[in-house]
């Protein structure tokens, strides 16, 4: 049975990479492939990361696993559209949490229900590769140090998405709550990708294959890195590298652990149908994994998706409020001796 | 090639996996809810509109609350982001100075008349953030 | 002797013709994928407005601690008529943003330029034009606008980039813009507008490397009348020349939030 469940698995993945037998691919008035629109990654919010151990090697769901996320997706939509809010998915209830901040008015939908048992599509079980020990080294001292420290100091204990500075390459394209827009447009020699949440802007010239402009000499960083790219086919190919490490985290948002200046991304964007791009990204930074990974999930276009300014860093409230808190909160507390 | 090193190194991972990494479904809106608002102090306040900041990353509600006192304080309540509400069809027309709304939601950690707006109402009882769906967006600018 | 003196007539009466043709010929621009003149390209003002948009002299910056380099220099207005028309009462609150410049000027809390100013930063800004529109990269913070090129859209919030509608008038861009929330600055002297603000922006291709733009102003809660300014834009010529970052807002939190640091 979970043979022949992955032989069907195998077979729906194989025809997922590939486009729809009598569609053709647009074209620029250029020539290039054309992979212009607003794209979001809606649909794919709720596949978790790294692939829960119970689903082994397996890339897609099951028939009945996909019945129920379907289910909960479906739920999810009606109750934002009638401004409910569901016991499912962010807000489903857990034991010990008695309030959810967040309305679901704050929340963006999934449109078609995803297969993908996970993010992750390489290494084999959908988690990420062990890290070296320089960076579980790191990692463990960043976690004693924020423990030493329960509440922000300053701006630097707040991370880069909360200062609105960035949100890294991989966080950008990663599935969140709402924000998910990608904007693509082409020129000849370049494909730009705008993104909504902090409106930041990667240009990326093109070069014909085997000839690929130089990167920035390696003195030149950049939160995005420096990207270069070419057409492999239908598949629009980028390579960036030139990231400032250390800073940023590999997760959505720019969360979670943070690479190293090392790293190296190698995007690539098929049009799969008027409606979908296939996006992969595969990630090296010899720092900090022992092997290079890769994240794949589809963006699609919805009618009437745009993305509007997301002036982040002008409307920072959040910012003074949580520094001013923290300082209340110790002022508080220095105010009553701390009881032993 | 499993040797000792590797298993101890696997364990060490595996405890640290736990606490590593990125949220499987990173839930969370663009800040920790509890780093700026209090979970334990809940409020219900109702007033009238001031102002309306349709900014990012949320936008916030101006409003002017009559206390028991007479007294009349003003109040800003944090709302979800301008750019999902636009896509759901809410316009800036949809809350405007003058309007009595209702909010239930939590104060901020610094004592300050700030809030989260959890829940924000017409007095009612409908939802102010209701819309229609992304085909109902505003804005007939088609999208390529 | 005599057939070198004809041909050197003969040579001298074709220029003669020729001259002044060839001097009165509008430059035409090579075509973009669109059909229209081709704008793109990295491009960069080189003057002072940014500094200030009136004429003005050299004078010290607000903080001494960084010698002449925070100084201001001297610069030649790019304003049209000179001074800009403000209202007596508009005219009392840019003196004020101009004392108060170190800390009210939006550019030293990195927030987005706004237009006009985004277009004369000291840095340097990229337009492609592309089928969904016209989109303008500048350096300065990640800052960056798409042109409509369609129908005309009405502003859905007011906005620190406003909301800009383009079109082709011959070989120039005409982009008009509204929908702005009146926070942004004209300069670092302090010079404004509401968010009444509507300006139209023409950029037109004068040779290889060149641009030459305009911006009429329109703000009648703030000015007695429209206004125009005007410069030339010059291209980053270098052979490699790319935009880079200027992510500032890690530059100007301890000015923002210094306040609220834990002592």
């Amino acid at each position: 049975m979970v043979v022949l469940c992955a032989f069907i698995a195998g077979i729906t993945f194989a025809q997922a990479k590939a486009p729809a037998k009598n569609w053709t691919p647009p074209k620029t008035a250029w020539g290039d492939p054309d992979i212009q629109g607003v794209w979001t990654s809606d649909d794919s919010f709720g596949v978790p990361f790294e692939r829960p151990h119970v689903y082994g090697n397996r890339k897609f769901l099951t028939d009945e696993e996909f019945a129920e996320r379907e289910k909960e997706n479906k739920l999810l939509a009606s109750s934002i559209e009638a401004g409910v809010t569901p016991n499912a998915g962010y807000w489903r209830q857990h034991e010990g949490v008695d309030y959810q901040p967040y309305s679901s008015s704050w929340s963006e939908y999934a449109r078609q229900t995803s297969r993908q048992t996970s993010l992750i599509v390489d290494p084999e079980d959908g988690r990420l590769p062990e890290l070296t020990q320089q960076a579980l080294m790191l990692r463990l001292a960043a976690i004693a140090a924020s423990r030493r420290k329960p509440r922000p100091e300053s701006w630097e204990d707040i991370n880069m998405f909360g200062r609105c500075i960035t949100r890294g390459v991989l966080g950008s394209m990663l599935p969140v709550m709402y924000g998910n827009g990608t904007d693509i447009l082409q020129s000849p020699g370049l494909v730009v990708i705008r993104y909504e949440m902090i409106h930041e802007t990667r240009i990326v010239p093109i070069d014909p294959p085997g000839h690929p402009h130089p990167h920035l000499s390696a003195g030149l960083r950049a939160y995005m890195g420096d990207p270069r790219g070419h057409w492999e086919g239908n598949t629009l190919v980028v390579e960036t590298t030139n990231f400032i490490g250390g800073r940023v985290g590999i997760g959505a948002d720019g969360a979670g652990l943070k690479y190293s200046e090392d790293l190296r991304l190698v995007e690539r964007f098929t049009r799969m149908s008027d409606r979908s791009i296939q996006y992969a990204v595969t990630v090296s930074d010899p720092k900090t994994f022992t092997a290079p990974w890769t994240v794949e999930f589809p963006i699609t276009q919805e009618p009437g998706y745009q993305i509007y300014e997301y002036a982040c860093h002008e409307g920072n409230y959040a910012m003074a409020d949580i520094l001013s808190g923290a300082r209340a909160e110790e002022a508080k507390e220095g105010a009553q001796p701390a009881a032993k | 090639m499993r040797g000792k090193k590797t298993r101890v190194r696997n364990r060490f991972a595996i405890i640290v996996g736990a606490v590593l990494l990125v949220a499987a479904a990173p839930v969370r809106a663009h800040h920790s809810f509890s780093a700026e608002f209090d979970g334990n102090k809940p409020v219900k306040l109702q007033g009238t509109v001031t102002k309306m900041e349709w900014i990012n990353p949320h936008s916030w509600i101006h409003i002017d609350v009559k206390g028991d006192d007479g007294k009349v304080t003003n109040w800003m309540v944090e709302c979800g982001a301008p750019n999902v509400l636009f896509r759901r069809g809410i316009s800036k027309n949809s809350v405007t100075t003058g309007m009595e709304i209702i909010v239930d939601g939590y104060r901020a950690k610094d004592g300050s008349n700030k809030a989260n707006g959890k829940d924000v109402m017409f007095t009612d009882g409908r939802k102010l953030f209701l819309g229609t769906s992304g085909s109902g967006a505003p804005g007939d600018a088609p999208e390529k | 002797m005599q057939v070198r003196s004809i041909s050197l007539i003969a040579v001298a009466g074709w220029l003669a013709f020729a001259l002044p043709a060839l001097h009165g010929q509008a430059y035409r621009a090579p075509r973009a994928a669109d059909g229209h003149a081709d704008l793109s390209g990295i491009w960069e003002a080189l003057n002072t407005a940014n500094w200030g948009l009136e004429d003005h002299s050299p004078q010290a910056g607000p903080m001494w601690q960084t010698g002449a380099i925070g100084a201001e220099p001297a610069g030649q207005g790019v304003v049209e008529g000179g001074a800009i028309p403000y209202l007596p009462a508009a005219l009392e609150e840019r003196k004020s943003n101009f004392a108060n410049r170190r800390t009210n000027d939006p550019e030293a809390k990195c927030y987005l330029p706004g237009i006009p100013r985004a277009n004369y930063m000291p840095y340097p800004f990229q337009i492609v034009q592309s089928p969904r529109g016209i989109l303008f990269v500048y350096e300065y913070a990640s800052a960056n606008r798409l042109i409509n090129m369609g129908k005309p859209v009405e502003p859905v919030s007011d906005t620190w980039m406003g909301t800009s509608n383009g079109h082709w008038e011959g070989d120039t861009l005409v982009i008009e813009v509204t929908g702005f929330n009146g926070l942004a600055w004209f300069d670092r002297a302090g010079d404004f507008a509401s968010d009444k603000l509507h300006v139209v922006e023409r950029f037109t291709r004068t040779d290889r490397d060149h641009l030459q733009y305009e911006a009429a102003i329109e703000d009648p809660s703030v000015f007695s009348r429209p206004w125009k300014i005007s410069m030339p834009l010059y291209r980053r010529v270098e052979k490699d020349a790319q935009l880079l970052e200027f992510k500032c807002v890690e530059f100007a939190e301890e000015l923002l939030y210094g306040q609220y640091k834990k002592k």
